[in-house]
Parts: C-alpha cells; structure tokens; sequence
C-alpha cells in the first residue's frame, strides 16, 4: 500500500469507517508485534521463567474468610505461649509480659531509678547474687511464668521464709497489713502516690525504699518502722507499738538507713537479700556513726525536732542510699490483651513490696558519690 | 578497519558475534542517529519525517514491520521480506525494527540483544520520552517507567529457588499479626498501617536503607526486619519485642508500660526512623526536617501553612511549618466546632448551631483551615504597623505529603474534662485536598477559583489505605487497624488476628486516625 497524501473531506462514511478500522487494526497487531517482542528477549534473556510458580504451595497461602478463623485459617487465640529474648537482659520473657519486663528492665517505670541505682550500686559485684536478686524482681512481676500470681508470689514468700529463719524480726504473719495488700494487687487504678513526700500508701504502711535517708530517718523516729514480711512496708504504728519487738525496731534502724562507705562490714553473702543476720547487725550498729538504738527509745517519740537536728548532724556522714531493695509495679492482672488508652495517668499498679532489705554488698566501699544514673530524669 | 575498542568477548547467549563488525569507528553516535529520527520520535517534527520518509525502498509500504538497515539508508519491510533481501545482496547483516527499536542479525536469523546496543536504546527512549512529556498533564509524567529485570546474580539465584510464589489477590503475604506485648496495641496498630503504606513498603523490600549506625541500634533496621517478616509466608503472628525496646530506648518519653496513645507513638515513631534515617542517633533533631531527603520525610513530611492578617493593614504574615499529621477537631469537644468564622467559603452562616447530617471529614477540614480570629486578648505585633493588632489566622495546606494522616482529636484532656468524643465522623474512601491548599487559597482570593478544576487537576487526590480505631474508654481500650491490599481488599488487623474486612466495615468506624496515600505520583 503506498503512502499518499488524502484529504479526509469528500469521504463518505463507510470509507471513513474503513479508514478507522484499518488504523485500529494496525495499532491492535502493533501491540501483539511489542508484546511478542516482550517475551522473546525474557527468553533470550533467560528470566521468562521466573512467571512460572509453584501452584502447590501458592495454595497454602490462599486468604480464608470464615468465621472464627483468621485469613490463615488459624483459630483466634492460641498464641499464648510465645516467648522472646530481652535485647537488654537476653533473659527469656513471656511476650505478652515484655512490656512490663522492659519497662523495668530499661528503667523508664515509676520505681525504676531505685532499681536502677541498686544494679548500679552493686555493679561492682558481679557475683551470681545479683542474678538471683534480678530473678526476684521478675518472679514477682510474673514476667516469665506463666503460673499464677499466687504460685509466684508463694515462691518468694518460701524462700523469704528460709532465708529469715535466722531473724523471725522480719516475719509478721499476723500483720493485719497483709490481706490489705493483697486486696490490692491486681492493678487496681490506685491513687498517685507520688505527690506525698513519703510515698506513702494508705493501704498498706510505707514504702521504705521510695524514701530518702533523711525521710527515713526521722520516719524512724516517730514511727515503729518494722518492715512488713508480707507488705515490705514499714510499720506506721508509734514506736510503743505493740505488734513489733525493741528488738525489731532497733535492727530495722541499723540495717535501713544504710551502710555508710567506711564502715560498711564485709558482710557474709546470702544469696537473696531477704534477711540479715542479726549479728552483722550488731557490727554494723557499733560502727555506724548514727546509733539508731539511741533514737528508739520510747521517750523520744515526741521529739521529731530533735531527731530532725540529730539527723541533719550525721549528714555528712552518709552517703546517699544506694538502693534499698527492689520495688515493684507488679501490674497484676490487666496486662495483657487489652491495649492502649491513651496516655493517661497510671493504670494501676499494685503496690506489692516486692522486696526485701537493702542488699547486701561483699565490698564494703560503695561507689563514691553515686552517679547519677541515666534513669534519673526517668522519673 | 579497526577492531572495535568496544567490542568484549560474547558471553551472554542473547548476543551475537556479528555486531563486532558493526561496532566501529562512529558507531554510538551513528546508532543514536537512528534511533533518534527513526524510532523514538519524541517532537512533532521527528514524527512528521518518520512519517514521510520511512517506507520501503521496495514496495512503498510503511507498516509491515519497517526495518532500516543498520549500515546504509535502507528501511525495507519485514514482512515481504524486503529487507532481508538487502542484507543479503549488501551483506549488511543488521537491521533495526523501527516501531521497537529491536537489532536483527541476518546471520542468527533472530531478534539480539546487545548490551551497548540496548545502553543506547534506552537513553535514547528516556529523552523522547521527555520531549513528550509535555503532552500529558501539567505535572508531565518525567521518566516511563521500566519493569524490572533481574541481574544474572539475581537470576542465578532463582533458577536455584524454583519454590516461587507470586504475590496474587488472594494471597496472605504481607498480612501477618502481632502479639500484644502488653498493652502494647497501640504499637501494634501503627505497625500495622506503616508496613501496609505502599511506598515505604517498596522502599524496604527492595533494600534501599543503607544503614550507618551500630548493629542493633538503628530502627530502620528493624523496620526493614518487620517488613521482611510481613512478606516471609510465616502464619504465626510476629513478635514486635525488638522494635519496642529500640523505640523505648530512642524515645524515652514514651512512658513506659502504661496504656498509651497510637497517635504519640506514630509521631515517636516517624521521628526515630527520620534521624535514623540520616545515621543520626544522638538524638539531635534535624536542622530543618524541610530539607531532610530521607524515605520518611519524602513520604509523610507535608508544609503547612500558617497566615496572619492583620486587621488594620491587611499585611500577611507567613510561615510553613513541617508536619506529619493533621490533628482535627470534632463537634461535641469543649472547643466550639460550629459555627465556623465569618470570611470561610460561605458555606456556613454565622451562629448556626448544627449541620444536618453526620459530619464529615470535609466538615474538620474546612474548620481547619477556616480564618481565625485571634481576638483582643491576643494581638499580634504587626510589622506593618509596627504596633500590636488584632488579627486572623488561617491555615492551609502549602505542601501535601504523599501520605497523609488525620487525626481525630477523640481523647480531650481539659482541666476539667477527661473523656472521649465518640461522635461519628464519616470519612471518604477517596479524598480532594485542593480546596484546602493554601494555592486554592490564592486564587480564591484573586477571584480566580474555579470549581471544574478540581476535578482535572490529580495532584491533590487521595485514597484511603489505613485507618486505625480505637475502642472502649479513655482509661482503658483497646486499638484495632483497618488495612487495604490489592486496590480494594481490607483488612482488620487485631494484634495477632487477621480477618478480612468489607469496605463498609471500614466506613462505618468510628475512625481515629486515618492515613490516605496520593494516588498519582510523579517521579521527581
């Protein structure tokens, strides 16, 4: 056919139908003519075989739509029993609980910098205790066992009570601050205590471990201060109180405030730090600059100025508190699958005393001035 | 004749020895000649002469299937053989198809590839293209897109995986769930909506994070992790663990364990992954996050644009600033929705109370970008009048991101009041943000807005991908996340369950954030 100008005007309409078909025709075998080309160089070229698929397995993954199962066919709802390692710890953590273990474990909770500043104290010592006194904090927290509270929360009061067999001083049974605490411990939206300078929850005593030397000391002053076996709060009751022995209120006072850099005796290594021995006890008090047996006295319970001089005197003297055992927000029962609101005040957190008593150093010197941690301005 | 500095031993199989002969001397610019005035006409004039000039020195015919020989002025028809017969009488042993521009060798008796000879080729076709480009709509389309081929590595390797499975309609990968780590949905929502965002999808799966950080540390990283298990065929649901202990540690003011806010994480998030991004992570932020080039900014990074006019001199003051999502306002929270401000598109009077109908997200838009009056009790210093006046603010949108998240302020956190806005808030599955740009603005100002623009200009369309809801009270609820694969299949995504969703599903929530991606995209 030979290419020759035309005008279109004076062409009826069956020609310029004709026209049109033929201009179509042409544009239809063109892209046939592209695609054949297509798919002669993917031959040459050796990748048109990368169309083909394996058919078989395609059908595994093809999307299911009924009730009660998910597009893989799965059942809702079994996956409970996955777990995964801690980047920061590598210990291994029940997922549904990593958020709680990692919130702690990277410092960012509410007692965190108390934990924090207790590793960072101890990190010197880097005995196996110190493990086991971590394993603490987690068996408390539920993170890695899947068991119930109560079987965990049996655990520890077991080995508390071992371990105390030497000191019965910490052991309180029939401390009526026990059922109150447990009362609380599933997450129950609490108040915020942290706006009262002694942290101090009505429920169940005081947090030692929240406060400050200087807050503890006259705390020691004015109240029992026996620490709960149960609770781990102090006592609040007046120094006459009935439920604690003289003789529990005056180891409360040597052991709580703190060993002091000097004089802080090399003190035998219990594994947990869930008791004492009342003799170490002893050397402590004679060493320690402020005689806590001193300000036990009942006749002193009226006089909080003069403790509050007394402490200020002993200042120097003492470091700032290390670490006083481990807190934890144990959040109890409503972790889990519920998710997000958002960011609000806290969800409760019970306020379980998870722990114990300071923990024991083998060395004597305390890292000097403590650093400030990088947990500080977490809280 | 000289042997060819080009030529290299013929190795691939999809090549010929003849073109040894060809490559010589002028050779490249003689070949661009030809596939500039020959195959690819990219101006009206190249066209014409093609038109005219390529016929068959035979037969006079133009299309069946044109060849010109690749060594002397021939073009010579395939199809009745016309050009064969001139390579054979010339032994010219190479022809060019002149509608594809493929090289024929005589002497294979096929279609070759040569790899120099299809270097040409296509940087020829690339600047035709682009003389073109100015035929289509105002953006121009700039670059015609290539499908992809696979480098002889690449095909080595999956010659030895002959398992493969293509990503169909029907097909699960890309859905995975996610365990709750917990209360950890509110991550697992976001998650869900960045590894469905079709653009940071493409970035990740093909490898494109160079990462310049220390092992472990970097959650770009860790993002291209999370989307290589979304595309590993795993059904079990995965867990999020690492991703929230390097968002924890690179954003310490997320608050810990606590029930918190999908929208605050989303911002944490994109944050991190900018100054990751740039191998920054001391924290520092970035000078000015307009100029950051990195996948985040380019994809959700959008200009808005802040107007002040004073009341006494008319003069504008203007700023943009950098976002990442627009957080609007809903009827029914202490702050007024209705009525909007006088001097808005007119569409509503002045003191009426409330719209008939559901509102929509257009409703939130127009009040967000409605002018202001800031009042007596905040006057701005003019510089104008080089006094302080009163004035009005207005915000528009300067620069569209091309994925766009609003936010419905839902959670009102007042000094008296802490509670949740459940008020229904429809939503479009495609979106026009043209009359919110501030360049609308202009022309409505000049008086030069038009309504029938709308709807040629593609620049400033939407369409809905993700939306995330949040269920239950401000205290305590949980978040679920509607997602869309294959153009039109949804999804809901409920931590570690995965169920399919209908559209209506997904309009009829309640809606809190919701992510739109610009449907035409142009190559910059």
């Amino acid at each position: 056919m030979k290419m020759e100008a035309m005008s279109l005007s004076g062409l009826d309409n069956t020609k310029l139908e004709a026209l049109a078909h033929d201009i179509y025709s042409d544009l239809v075998e063109d892209a046939c003519l592209g695609l054949c080309f297509e798919v002669h160089r993917a031959v040459k070229q050796g990748y048109f075989f990368l169309d083909e698929t394996d058919q078989d397995s395609m059908k595994d993954f093809e999307i299911v739509d009924q009730p009660g199962v998910d597009i893989f066919g799965q059942v809702y709802n079994q996956w409970k029993n996955k777990e995964c390692v801690c980047p920061n710890c590598s210990r291994s953590i029940a997922a549904s609980r990593f958020a709680p273990h990692l919130e702690k474990c990277l410092g960012m909770g509410r007692n965190s910098s108390r934990i924090a500043n207790r590793r960072i104290a101890s990190s010197n010592n880097m005995s196996k205790s110190e493990s086991d006194q971590e394993d603490n904090d987690d068996i408390n927290d539920n993170d890695w066992s899947y068991g119930s509270e109560k079987k965990a929360k049996k655990r520890k009061s077991d080995k508390v009570f071992l371990r105390s067999l030497k000191q019965p001083v910490l052991l309180n049974p029939n401390s009526p601050r026990r059922s109150k605490s447990l009362k609380h411990k599933n997450g129950e939206l609490n108040n915020n205590v942290n706006t009262d300078p002694y942290k101090y929850n009505y429920n169940s005593g005081i947090s030692y471990e929240t406060l400050g030397p200087e807050e503890l000391r006259s705390l020691l002053t004015t109240q029992c201060g026996v620490i709960s076996e149960h609770t781990k709060k102090m006592c609040t009751r007046s120094l006459r109180c009935p439920q604690h022995t003289d003789e529990q209120r005056r180891t409360v006072r040597v052991f709580l405030p703190g060993p002091s850099a000097s004089t802080l005796p090399d003190v035998d290594a219990v594994v947990e730090s869930d008791g004492y021995d009342v003799s170490d006890g002893q050397a402590l008090m004679n060493r320690l600059q402020w005689d806590g047996s001193s300000d036990i006295s009942p006749s002193d319970s009226a006089s909080s100025k003069a403790s509050t001089n007394n402490s200020d005197s002993k200042k120097p003297k003492k470091k700032k508190k290390p670490s006083l055992g481990l807190s934890s927000s144990g959040t109890g029962g409503t972790g889990g699958g519920t998710g997000g609101g958002p960011g609000t005040a806290g969800s409760g957190s019970s306020s379980q005393g998870v722990l114990s008593l300071p923990s024991r150093k083998k060395k004597p010197k305390l890292p000097a001035p403590p650093t400030p941690s990088i947990y500080d301005d977490m809280n | 004749r000289r042997g060819s500095s080009f030529s290299s031993p013929v190795v691939d199989p999809a090549a010929c020895s003849h073109v040894n002969g060809f490559k010589v001397d002028n050779w490249k610019q003689n070949l661009r000649v030809i596939y500039r005035c020959f195959v690819w006409s990219g101006s009206a004039e190249t066209r014409k002469r093609k038109a005219k000039s390529c016929v068959c020195h035979v037969c006079g015919a133009h299309l069946s299937r044109l060849h010109s020989c690749l060594y002397c002025v021939f073009f010579g028809c395939f199809a009745k053989k016309h050009i064969h017969e001139h390579a054979k009488s010339k032994r010219h042993n190479l022809a060019i198809d002149l509608l594809y521009g493929g090289i024929y060798c005589f002497v294979c008796q096929d279609y070759i590839y040569d790899k120099d000879m299809e270097q040409i080729a296509k940087e020829e076709q690339r600047k035709a293209w682009k003389l073109q480009a100015h035929l289509f709509a105002p953006a121009g389309i700039g670059e015609r897109y290539s499908t992809w081929e696979p480098t002889k590595r690449e095909l080595e390797l999956l010659q030895h995986n002959p398992k493969r499975r293509r990503i169909t309609t029907n097909c699960t990968i890309g859905l995975r769930g996610l365990i709750n780590l917990g209360n950890t949905c509110f991550m697992n929502c976001i998650v869900q909506a960045l590894t469905h965002t079709p653009l940071l999808r493409d970035f990740f799966l093909s490898d494109r994070h160079k990462c310049e950080m220390k092992p472990n540390s970097c959650l770009v990283c860790e993002m291209s992790q999370l989307f290589q298990e979304f595309y590993s065929g795993h059904r079990s649901p995965h867990i999020p663990f690492r991703l929230l202990h390097l968002v924890w540690t690179h954003a310490r003011h997320l608050a810990g364990y606590e029930q918190q806010d999908a929208h605050e994480f989303l911002i944490a998030a994109l944050d991190v992954l900018h100054r990751h991004c740039k191998g920054d992570d001391n924290g520092k932020k970035a000078n000015n996050p307009n100029h950051c080039n990195c996948i985040i900014d380019q994809i959700f990074t959008g200009g808005l644009q802040s107007d002040v006019t004073c009341q006494v001199c008319h003069g504008v003051s203007t700023t943009i600033d950098p976002f990442w999502d627009i957080s609007l306002d809903l009827p029914g929270s202490s702050t007024p929705f209705w009525p909007l401000s006088p001097g808005s598109d007119g569409s509503v009077v002045n003191g009426e109370s409330q719209m008939s109908g559901a509102t929509t997200l257009t409703d939130c838009l127009r009040r967000f970008t409605r002018p202001e009056h800031l009042g007596s009790s905040a006057k701005i210093k003019c510089s104008g009048c080089h006094s302080y006046q009163e004035s009005t603010k207005q915000l528009t949108m300067k620069k569209l991101p091309i994925v766009a998240c609003f936010h419905l302020k839902r959670f009102e956190h007042s000094a008296k009041l802490r509670r949740k806005i459940t008020t229904y808030v429809s939503f479009p599955l495609e979106l026009d943000m043209t009359p919110f740009m501030a360049s609308s603005k202009e022309s409505r100002m000049n008086g030069q807005y038009q309504q029938s623009m709308d709807t040629l200009n593609n620049d400033n369309k939407y369409s809905l991908f993700a939306v995330v809801n949040h269920q239950g009270t401000l205290e305590s609820g949980h978040y679920t996340t509607f997602i869309r694969q294959h153009k039109d299949q949804w999804f809901k995504c409920d931590d570690a369950i995965i169920t399919k969703a209908s559209i209506k599903d997904v309009l009829d929530s309640e809606g809190y954030l919701l992510f739109y991606h610009k449907q035409f995209l142009e190559y910059e």
